[in-house]
């Protein structure tokens, strides 16, 4: 169940846009708080439409935000 | 707890509280004999058509009390909005909770074909209804906490 093969820097990356708070970035994104807590935590794989959103929050190109490892590496 | 989570808790909550009531009235109507369950549709009909109705109305007001809780307990007053996780969530919870009722829907069948009464048929579309709502609601606590 897990997508722990998708790695992100979101924690990172709020911290850098001066602490931004997950519900912060929920909102700009239009997700909930929920969604945002999964996505850090590799529970959830977000659609393309969102990682996009988040990347253009953040203002870096889609593949600092997400990085995508193979299972068998 | 998330909302969602909370929520579903009351949905399997209310679902077992209202078809355990509503089976127990009709099972006792039954028994005294104010209606004839054994092998009149008609009255399998009416009695479907009611639980329908009854269901829906028990199910709005248990809503409405859980949310005016919430709002109390978590002075939270806005119903999450749903977003993509939510909605993929559900539509996996009612693919597992579809699956589950067409196994029901084939055991009434089996059951029939091997000349169980028909009332069987309609005993077992209620137990598998109820356990495919467990099933849907169980599923979206299952991918809340494990993940999607």
């Amino acid at each position: 169940m897990s997508k722990d093969f998708i790695r992100n820097n979101i924690r990172r990356l709020r911290f850098n846009a001066d602490e931004m708070t997950q519900q912060e970035l929920a909102d700009r994104v239009g997700a909930s708080r929920q969604t945002i807590v999964a996505i850090e935590k590799g529970k959830y794989s977000p659609s393309l439409e969102l990682a996009f959103k988040i990347a253009l929050t953040f203002e870096v190109p889609i593949g600092d935000v997400f990085s995508y490892e193979p299972e068998n590496k | 707890m998330s909302y969602r989570e909370k929520e579903n808790i009351v949905n399997i909550f209310s679902t077992l509280l209202i078809t355990s009531v509503f089976a127990w009235k009709v099972y006792q109507k039954h028994l005294a004999g104010s209606i004839e369950l054994n092998d009149n549709f008609q009255t399998w009909g009416i009695v479907f058509l009611i639980f329908a109705g009854v269901s829906i109305v028990a199910r709005i007001v248990i809503y409405i009390i859980f949310h005016i809780i919430n709002a109390i307990a978590t002075r939270e007053e806005d119903i999450p909005k749903e977003d993509e996780r939510d909605k993929l969530i559900k539509l996996k919870a009612t693919r597992n909770s579809h699956y589950t009722f067409s196994v029901g829907f084939f055991l009434a069948i089996i059951a029939l074909a091997i000349g169980w009464p028909t009332y069987w048929l309609f005993i077992l579309f209620v137990i598998s209804g109820v356990i495919s709502e467990l099933i849907d609601n169980g599923s979206q606590m299952y991918y809340y906490r494990k993940g999607v």
